[in-house]
């Protein structure tokens, strides 16, 4: 493991010089109709190998699902289908597509195209697959009639519909012609199409994280009349350090950037003539891991040292500038199922010492060195293992920060023996559910994946979530998630920093732009590119 | 020359196994796991193990190293765990622009060092050789980032000169593919406009990159002359009456370069590695912001796939420079 790396002195190079300069800032020349995005790529194009945040803006754009969220907060819409229904018992599921819906290529969509969608998603088994997985078989999906989908549920899974939007409908045709022993298209659509989306991919343009154009699709099933004037093409161009980024931004070349732009960097934008930040509340999550299996952290008093002992205003109004909401609960709180009266943990060095003194009197481990693994790219996840770590010297805990990378602490995430003391990530938003943070990071159902890595356990709380789970009505399902909620708080497995709020430098000649946290706000059809 | 030409291939055979075998195991070392990378965060462990099954990881690495082996005897690299992609065709895609630069930025820190270098020399302590030496250990001494942030801001923001990243303006369409260098094929297509625009984006990395090879070019070259200057042949010619501009350029300087031409071979390897960070803060499409994803990703057949990749291109440059040795100096090409 390395250690941690001197923070970025990039971005000191770019402040520096920057303010030097940045008032002789010259525009360049933008497109008059070519919206140039430097938000991020996916690792590919298949949208049922591939399913994160990069991936989500890509598919609002370029693919279609039966249901989708717009909006904020985010509603669940129809989309493809105009309609669905749900059997009493909970476990089948029938949704009505619209009909005369049209692929790029021209041919019409029908249920058959559904079905062979979420077929290929479950048999591909990556990461969309994950929360279909474990109750719904390929064969239990069907087309009972031309434009009528069936899922059939193995058990009843009350999250499923807010799942749905996660599946993008692909076309069987353009992908079958493609396939290669009997890969499902895997290797072909990964730089290729098979979309009906409002924005058609131009796959001779595809670099990989670095380049693709998208054309507008003007027999969208949508139409165009919610907006006159939409964008003709959309550039993706991310860029890769931040200080070009913000430069680019500034001499008018991108007209978006990514959404993790730094606090510091707010107001240089803001007074340019060219950019402004927007700011959006995201239900992103920021939470510091605790490996319950491990001691010191097998001690409830142990853990609500830990959790008293972060400075959780310090760093969200000193290191953020403000821009991020406290929130104490292991889930967003602006979303139904959180109690919002139940107390969360605060900065208090003297609950710390009490708790402290607790632990070791029952025999944790207290001054043992802690292992605290951050992703070393990433400087807010480093800043606040920084400040952790001074925080708990004064209680004399030895904190060590160790510096390791997305993919492997995903993979050390996998046993209890191999994930580390401590580590700290976000949880963005996937699907508008409750199950979406709480379930799969707290029922011990998930030990094993790097969501459910504190390895909490508690029989109570599994019930709850099961419970909550297997009850459609969202009526019925809040009062046992806050029921859940409540407990896990008490028992304190993690410890639980912020709700985000997304920086996004956009050029002033955007309009139009419609915010959902979903995708982050990255669906381009609503947008009209002043001249 | 020809014969000379295959016993240096035929060495670098050798050491590309050996690349290739170490590299292969001691990315078994790296903490990734490939199976893990392709499935996505969200994945379950029963998801994981389908994944390592389906794709041989689960296999012993002996097993492993002979289905890569069998691979690479067919010129197949594998495929990317992150892209789900070819390898093949993300090098291809990559690696013109890499060279590109890379060619360029060489070309530049020859085309001045060396003539800066002879001229430092012939300056011997006087005025111009303290400025040189001085741009000289500032080459050596300057971060790439920190420069490149600095030229962006000025020639890109300030001015306006130059563009601030890519390698064509979104207005400037690309010229017909040919060999993948938009340089090459511009000038293949006929389109002038486009070898204008990559020229004018190459012209911030390439300064960029050349900037440190620059200053140790024009170190090694002085150094070479200073002690050429002092050798009899050097006297004798002088005493013979021969044009000073021919002795220098001609007799001098190619007794002298012997060190520069080996230095420059090694350079291209140091460009290669400094090109990672120029590549990244230009936005340049080349195949260093590649290799840092897959590390980032543990992604080891890319890893394994641009390692031998590099190591091939060390090794044809390493040819390259002993031909040229051998030119210099004839006498090198009997050796064995």
């Amino acid at each position: 493991m390395s250690a941690v790396p001197p923070l970025s002195r990039r971005r000191f190079g770019v402040l520096t010089g920057g303010s030097l300069l940045a008032s002789g800032m010259r525009a360049q020349a933008a497109e008059p109709n070519t919206f140039v995005s430097g938000f991020g790529l996916p690792a590919n194009l298949d949208p049922h190998q591939v399913f994160d945040v990069p991936m989500q803006a890509l598919m609002l754009n370029a693919y279609d699902n039966l249901y989708r969220y717009e909006g904020d907060p985010p509603r669940i819409v129809p989309w493809l289908a105009q309609s669905h229904s749900v059997s009493a018992d909970g476990l089948t599921w029938e949704f009505n597509l619209r009909p005369g819906i049209r692929f790029h290529d021209g041919s019409e969509m029908t249920a058959d195209d559904a079905v062979y969608s979420f077929r290929r998603m479950l048999a591909l088994a990556m990461a969309p697959a994950a929360a279909f997985l474990p109750i719904l078989k390929p064969d239990k999906v069907t087309a009972p009639g031309k434009l009528t989908v069936r899922f059939e549920l193995n058990s009843v899974y009350a999250p499923f519909f807010a799942a749905i939007p996660c599946v993008s409908i692909v076309n069987p045709r353009q992908i079958r012609a493609n396939e290669k022993n009997g890969d499902w298209g895997r290797t072909w659509l990964a730089s290729n199409t098979a979309a009906s989306g409002a924005y058609r991919i131009d796959p001779a343009s595809y670099r990989p994280l670095e380049q693709l154009d998208l054309e507008i699709f003007d027999g969208h099933f949508m139409g165009w009349k919610d907006n006159t004037r939409p964008v003709s093409k959309i550039a993706n161009r991310p860029t890769q350090e931040t200080s070009t980024r913000i430069l680019a931004l500034l001499n008018g070349s991108l007209d978006c950037t990514d959404t993790n732009l730094p606090a510091d960097q707010v107001d240089r934008i803001n007074a340019s003539k060219i950019a402004y930040v927007q700011k959006d509340v995201v239900m992103r999550t920021f939470i510091i891991r605790m490996n319950n299996t491990r001691p010191p952290f097998d001690n409830l008093n142990a853990r609500r040292c830990f959790a008293h002992a972060f400075d959780y205003m310090g760093f969200i109004n000193d290191i953020l500038d403000g821009y991020a909401t406290r929130d104490p609960y292991p889930m967003p709180n602006t979303l139904w199922g959180c109690p919002k009266d139940a107390k969360g943990y605060d900065f208090d060095m003297a609950k710390a010492r009490t708790y402290m003194a607790k632990a070791m009197a029952e025999g944790a481990p207290m001054k043992r060195p802690i292992e605290f693994h951050v992703q070393s790219e990433n400087e807010q996840c480093v800043q606040s293992a920084q400040l952790f770590q001074s925080n708990l010297a004064e209680i004399g805990v030895n904190l060590k920060i160790v510096g390791d990378i997305w993919s492997n602490l995903t993979r050390l995430a996998r046993k209890p023996e191999t994930t580390p003391d401590m580590w700290v990530h976000w949880v963005s938003t996937y699907f508008v559910d409750p199950e979406n943070w709480v379930g799969q990071m707290y029922d011990s159902r998930f030990h094993g994946t790097w969501k459910a890595s504190s390895y909490y356990t508690n029989a109570k709380v599994d019930a709850l979530l099961r419970r909550a789970r297997g009850t459609i009505s969202q009526d019925a399902r809040a009062p046992l998630y806050e029921a859940a909620i409540r407990q896990i708080m008490q028992d304190c497995p993690d410890i639980w920093i912020y709700n985000s709020m997304q920086l996004q430098g956009l050029n002033r000649r955007v309009k139009g732009r419609r915010f959902c946290t979903v995708g982050q706000g990255q669906e381009i059809r609503w947008i009209t590119l002043a001249t | 020359m020809l014969r000379f030409v295959l016993r240096r291939c035929g060495l670098a055979l050798p050491s590309l196994f050996g690349l290739l075998v170490i590299t292969f195991l001691m990315i078994r070392l790296v903490p990734s796991d490939p199976a893990a990378a392709m499935a996505g965060d969200d994945a379950t462990p029963q998801q994981i193990a389908l994944l390592r099954h389906q794709y041989g990881f689960d296999r012993p690495i002996w097993e492993q190293f002979g289905v890569y082996l069998g691979k690479i005897a067919r010129f197949d690299l594998g495929e990317s765990a992150f892209s789900h992609r070819p390898i093949a065709l993300d090098i291809a895609q990559r690696l013109p622009a890499t060279l590109e630069l890379i060619v360029v930025s060489l070309l530049l820190s020859v085309g001045i060092g060396v003539p800066l270098g002879v001229f430092a020399a012939l300056r011997y302590n006087q005025g111009a050789d303290y400025l040189l030496r001085i741009v000289s250990v500032l080459g050596v001494a300057v971060a790439a980032f920190w420069l490149a942030i600095m030229l962006q801001l000025l020639f890109s923001m300030q001015l306006g000169w130059l563009p601030l990243r890519g390698e064509l303006a979104e207005a400037t369409a690309p010229p017909a593919r040919v060999t993948g260098s938009i340089l090459l094929d511009s000038v293949i297509d006929g389109r002038w406009d486009a070898l204008v625009d990559a020229l004018r984006h190459l012209v911030l990395p390439a300064v960029t990159l050349a900037f440190g090879s620059l200053a140790s070019i024009v170190r090694f070259t002085r150094a070479g002359v200073l002690e050429t200057l002092q050798n009899d042949f050097v006297f004798y010619e002088r005493a013979m009456g021969y044009r000073r501009s021919r002795l220098i350029w001609l007799y001098v300087l190619r007794n002298s370069v012997t060190a520069t031409v080996t230095q420059i071979g090694l350079l291209f390897g140091s460009l290669i590695a400094g090109g990672v960070v120029v590549e990244a803060i230009f936005d340049w499409p080349g195949i260093g912001s590649y290799t840092v994803q897959a590390i980032l990703t543990g992604d080891r057949q890319v890893m394994l796939a641009v390692t031998l990749l590099i190591g091939a291109i060390y090794a044809a440059v390493n040819i390259v420079t002993d031909v040229v040795h051998g030119l210099i100096d004839p006498r090198l090409l009997d050796r064995p």
